[in-house]
Order: structure tokens, then C-alpha cells, then sequence
């Protein structure tokens, strides 16, 4: 891997995600906005939604987005021959899908910095302190891993950037209801148990608690490194395959 | 040399050794054997004067002394029912301009992207420098520009930004990417318009640009597919002016184009091709030659009964 090819692909994608309104829009004003809804006007432990479990359910709801921008952006890029010209150049795939891995993990961690920085205005004090805040940025970066294996899974799937949207709800739907700040009780918590973010929400909970010695963490963290890796290398393997043509 | 010629010329039936008879101004009689014709005609003919008839005998070359930078074997392409690409052989020479011309769908495209390795041949082989194309892609990918037939750029990044970014994947130093960048904005005039963002260019300076993103890694072999194709006029000119400036910088370009009269003035040779099959090939001034007509567009118009530029 050459490291300039690499700096060149992540600046044309940060451009990208910063140059193009709907990603912007999508990716950081969107959850910025729910942090201010939720925290604002719902965060009333009458409602069974405290501030330390909505927190951690609007970081996931921002990364969980990421598929469907990333999935737009390689679907369209197919379709007007970019990806076919990139290939015509020296740059090799694992250069190309490294720079996608880093820039959607600094794009996630750019996420969980919005949305703490909200909460913390309108709040939210978490008892972990900064550690916690700082433990929770590689373990959402890792989780941001699965947004790019989805993204190009989804990609594959679709023909045109158009269907790219729509397809990508397939996996954004179930993680937005069973896995981020929506309450589960005990008849979602089995189909929760089979949704990656719910993982991630509970480790992030537990770890802005402060309660690190929980083994809890440690499967949750088992489960979104095993289940995160494993979707980014299908997700790469079937789009070069199937789906960068 | 003239063994060559000969076993080129074994390979016609005596129909067609009579055809270059006649072509040479040779008289023959009417009852002399197949081999004899071949050894009159192996002493007194140009290669250059063998008419091509189907498949076109693969060792026309118009400078004997240079060796071909790309072999084109038996090449097919198959698109479930369509036969974009029928037997195809074809040898580049090393520094020439190379065109193809054809009709829209004449399976122009298909080739060059064979070439560049974006599709995989159905059948047959490629060599580009002596790599073959299916097995060395990657060593070939370093000595090879394209610039496609449907403008390629990241519409979110200006000309300059697009520039830099290829120019960088293809590891050119920082300090000859600014040389280059700079030369070819201003040799296309893009300059004034090269820190806008792309997705506010017109067609025809995506055009240019999506040109310049092809060159940047000065590479030795330049595909140029419908280089200028949406261009007006005066831009048109002006890129044509500049792609014979690129032969003078001793690239082997191939290009494909419907702007025969171009074609005709810059080309060392020219390949028609029509449904997937070459059907002429020669320098500019043999195939008038060898169909009696004062320009290009009235070869393919003779061979076909068509016209190529009434289909776009
Ligand atoms: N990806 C493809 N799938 C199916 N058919 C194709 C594809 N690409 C090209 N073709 C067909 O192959 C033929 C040759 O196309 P092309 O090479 O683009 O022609 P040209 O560039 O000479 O206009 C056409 O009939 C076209 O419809
Ligand atoms: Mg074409």
C-alpha cells in the first residue's frame, strides 16, 4: 500500500462527504438535530427515555446512516464510470478500500464528537468522564466498519444510486428500531439480540457508566469487532465481484 | 521481408492474387498455377498493397522497422446475444496514431476497453508491451492513459483537484504535477475555469478535462475514446491541434472517433471497423487509393453502402 495513494483517496472522500449537501445533511445535521429533539424536549424519565440511554441510541443512529451515503456514493460512482477509470490506474483495491475504511471511521468519529458535544450543552454528564468518551470513539470507529460493508453490499444489490437508497433500509430499518433509543422491552429484546447496533448501544452505555469491569462489555465489544469485520470483508469481496462493474 | 510477404500472400485465393495483379499494373496469364502467381508477386509487391480482405492479414505495418507495441490475437466479445467484437487482429506500432473508426455500436468502445482491461475478452488474446493483458494487468495499467468515451471526474472536486488525484495515483512527484497540470490547462484553455468545481462545467469542458485526467501520468500508450465528441467547433480544433502534438512526443495513441476528416489528417493509419469486424485497415492515403475516392468517409461509404456519420 502506498501511503500518498492512500492521503490522495481519503481527501477526495472527505471532500466528498463535506462538498456535497446531503451528506452533510444526512450524516451530521440530521443526528445534531435528533441530539436536540430528544434531549430537549423528550429526555423526561417519565417517558422511559433517560439522557444516558438516548445518548448512546443517537450515536448509533448516525453511524447506522453511513450506509446508505456510502452505498449512494459507490452506485453512483459506478454509473458514471469513475470506478472503471479508477481502475484503469495503478491504485490497487486495497488502497482504494482502505481509504473508504479510514475516512468512515474519521466521519464516525467526527459523529460521536456532534452528538457529545450536544448532549453535553444540554446535560448529559456521563459518570465514566472523559475516558468514557474517549473509549467510545474506536469502539464506534470499529463499529463504522460494518456501515462500509454494508454500504457496499448494498451497492452490489443496486443498480442505480436511486435504488441504492431505498435497498439500504433493509439494514438501517431493523438497527434503527431494535438497536438505538428506542426502548426495548422484553418482547424486542430477542429480535435486539439479533441486531449488531443493539451490541454497540449497550457497550457505550456501559462504558460512559463507567462500569468497565462488566464482562457485558467485553462481549459486546466480542460481538461488533467479529460481526463488523466480517461485514466489511463480504461486503468488499462480493462488490468487487458482483458489484463494481 | 519477402518471405513474409509470400506466406502472407499463400494464404489468398487466386481471385484475389489476380486483384493485386491488376492493383500492380502486373499482366498474368489466366492459366498460370497458384504458386507461380505468388512467387511473381512476392518479388514485385509492396506488403502495403495486399487488399484486406477478412480477417486482415495481421503483419500490416507501416514502418518496417519499429516492432508493435500492442498484438491483438483472434479477439471476441460476446454480450449474451450481441457480437460486439468478431476476430479481431490488429498489431500497433510503436509511436503511431492509430484510428478507429466505425459507426455507433461498431464495437469501438468494447475494444478499447478490452485493451485497458475494464472488460474481459470472450475469446482471444491481447499483448500491450509485452505484458498480456488478462495475466499483467497491473504492470500495463502503469504505462497507459484513457480517456473514456463518457466524461470520468469527480464532479465535487475542481479540475485541478480531479488532475492531482489521478496524477497521484499514478505516484507522478509532486513537482511535475504541478508542471503538467498547469501545461495541458493551458494547452486545452481550461486554466480560467480549473479551480470551479467540475459538476458546474459545460460538456465540452468536461470533455477536455476528463482528456487531460488521461495524460497526466504522461504515459507511453493513450487510448482516446470520441476524444472530442461534444466539443464545439473552435474546442474541437483546438484538441485536435493538440493530439498531433502528442505524436510528436512519441506516444502510441489509438483513437477512436467519428470525425473522419480528423482522422484522415492525423492518422498513420486508420482500421474501419463495422458490426464488430475490421474491415479496412491501411494508412489514410492507401485506402483512397485502393477504393479510388478522395477521402474516408467515401471508403467506408463504397465498402458498406453507408454512410458512418449519418448514425450519430
Ligand atoms: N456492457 C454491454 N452490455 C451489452 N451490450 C453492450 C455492452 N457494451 C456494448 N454493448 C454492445 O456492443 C456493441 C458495440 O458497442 P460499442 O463498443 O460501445 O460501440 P462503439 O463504441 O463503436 O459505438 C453495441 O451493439 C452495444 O450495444
Ligand atoms: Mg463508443
Amino acid at each position: 500500500m502506498k501511503y500518498q495513494v492512500l492521503v490522495a483517496l481519503v481527501k477526495m472522500e472527505l471532500k466528498k462527504f463535506i462538498r456535497q449537501p446531503a451528506n452533510l445533511f444526512l450524516n451530521l445535521l440530521f443526528p445534531a438535530v435528533l441530539t436536540i429533539v430528544f434531549l430537549f424536549a423528550f429526555s423526561d424519565p417519565e417517558m422511559g427515555m433517560d439522557i444516558n440511554s438516548v445518548v448512546p441510541g443517537l450515536i448509533v443512529y448516525a453511524v447506522i446512516f453511513l450506509i446508505m451515503t456510502i452505498a449512494q456514493s459507490f452506485s453512483s460512482e459506478r454509473q458514471e464510470g469513475l470506478l472503471k477509470r479508477l481502475n484503469t490506474t495503478p491504485m490497487t483495491s486495497a488502497e482504494f478500500m482502505g481509504s473508504q475504511i479510514i475516512t468512515h471511521m474519521m466521519i464516525s468519529i467526527v459523529q460521536v464528537i456532534v452528538v457529545l458535544m450536544l448532549a453535553y450543552f444540554l446535560g448529559f454528564r456521563p459518570q465514566s468522564g472523559i475516558e468514557g468518551i474517549l473509549l467510545s470513539l474506536p469502539v464506534v470507529a470499529i463499529f463504522a466498519l460494518s456501515s462500509v460493508g454494508l454500504g457496499l453490499i448494498t451497492a452490489t444489490i443496486s443498480k442505480t444510486p436511486e435504488a441504492a437508497t431505498g435497498i439500504s433500509f433493509i439494514f438501517i430499518l431493523p438497527m434503527m428500531f431494535f438497536g438505538t433509543f428506542i426502548p426495548i422491552t422484553s418482547t424486542t429484546q430477542q429480535i435486539a439480540s439479533f441486531i449488531p447496533s443493539y451490541y454497540l448501544v449497550d457497550a457505550l452505555k456501559l462504558i460512559f457508566e463507567g462500569d468497565w469491569m462488566n464482562t457485558n462489555i467485553l462481549l459486546d465489544l466480542a460481538v461488533i469487532s467479529i460481526f463488523s469485520i466480517l461485514v466489511v470483508l463480504f461486503g468488499i469481496i462480493l462488490f468487487k465481484k458482483y458489484g463494481s462493474r | 521481408m519477402s518471405s513474409v510477404i509470400k506466406s502472407e500472400l499463400e494464404k489468398l485465393n487466386k481471385k484475389e492474387l489476380f486483384e493485386i495483379a491488376t492493383l500492380r499494373k502486373i499482366s498474368i496469364p489466366n492459366n498460370w498455377s497458384k504458386s507461380l502467381i505468388v512467387e511473381l508477386l512476392a518479388l514485385n509487391v509492396s506488403i502495403d498493397n495486399i487488399p484486406k480482405i477478412k480477417p486482415v492479414p495481421l503483419i500490416h505495418r507501416i514502418k518496417t522497422d519499429s516492432a508493435p507495441i500492442i498484438v491483438i490475437k483472434d479477439l471476441a466479445k460476446k454480450f449474451e446475444d450481441i457480437t460486439a467484437i468478431e476476430n479481431l487482429n490488429l498489431e500497433i506500432i510503436e509511436g503511431e496514431l492509430f484510428s478507429l473508426l466505425g459507426p455507433n455500436g461498431a464495437g469501438k468502445t468494447t475494444t478499447i476497453n478490452i485493451l485497458n482491461g475494464i472488460m474481459k475478452p470472450t475469446k482471444g488474446t491481447i499483448s500491450i508491451a509485452g505484458f498480456d493483458v488478462t495475466k499483467n494487468l497491473d504492470a500495463i495499467k502503469k504505462i497507459i492513459g484513457l480517456c473514456p468515451q463518457e466524461a470520468a471526474v469527480f464532479k465535487f472536486l475542481n479540475a485541478r483537484e480531479n488532475i492531482e488525484l489521478f496524477g497521484k495515483l499514478h505516484s507522478v512527484s509532486k513537482e511535475e504535477l504541478e508542471e503538467r497540470t498547469d501545461n495541458l490547462l493551458e494547452l486545452l484553455g481550461l486554466t480560467e475555469a480549473s479551480k470551479r468545481k467540475a459538476g458546474g462545467y459545460s460538456g465540452g469542458m468536461l470533455r477536455k478535462l476528463n482528456l487531460i485526467i488521461g495524460l497526466i501520468s504522461d504515459p507511453k500508450i493513450v487510448f482516446l475514446d470520441e476524444p472530442t465528441v461534444g466539443m464545439d467547433a473552435r474546442a474541437r480544433r483546438k484538441t485536435w491541434e493538440f493530439i498531433g502534438s502528442l505524436k510528436e512526443k512519441k506516444k502510441t495513441i489509438i483513437l477512436t472517433t467519428h470525425y473522419i476528416e480528423e482522422a484522415e489528417a492525423l492518422s498513420d493509419r486508420v482500421g474501419i471497423i463495422d458490426y464488430g469486424k475490421l474491415i479496412e485497415l491501411g494508412t489514410p492515403k492507401e485506402l483512397m487509393k485502393r477504393h479510388a475516392t478522395k477521402n474516408l468517409e467515401e471508403v467506408f461509404l463504397k465498402i458498406t453502402g453507408r454512410r458512418i456519420m449519418e448514425e450519430i
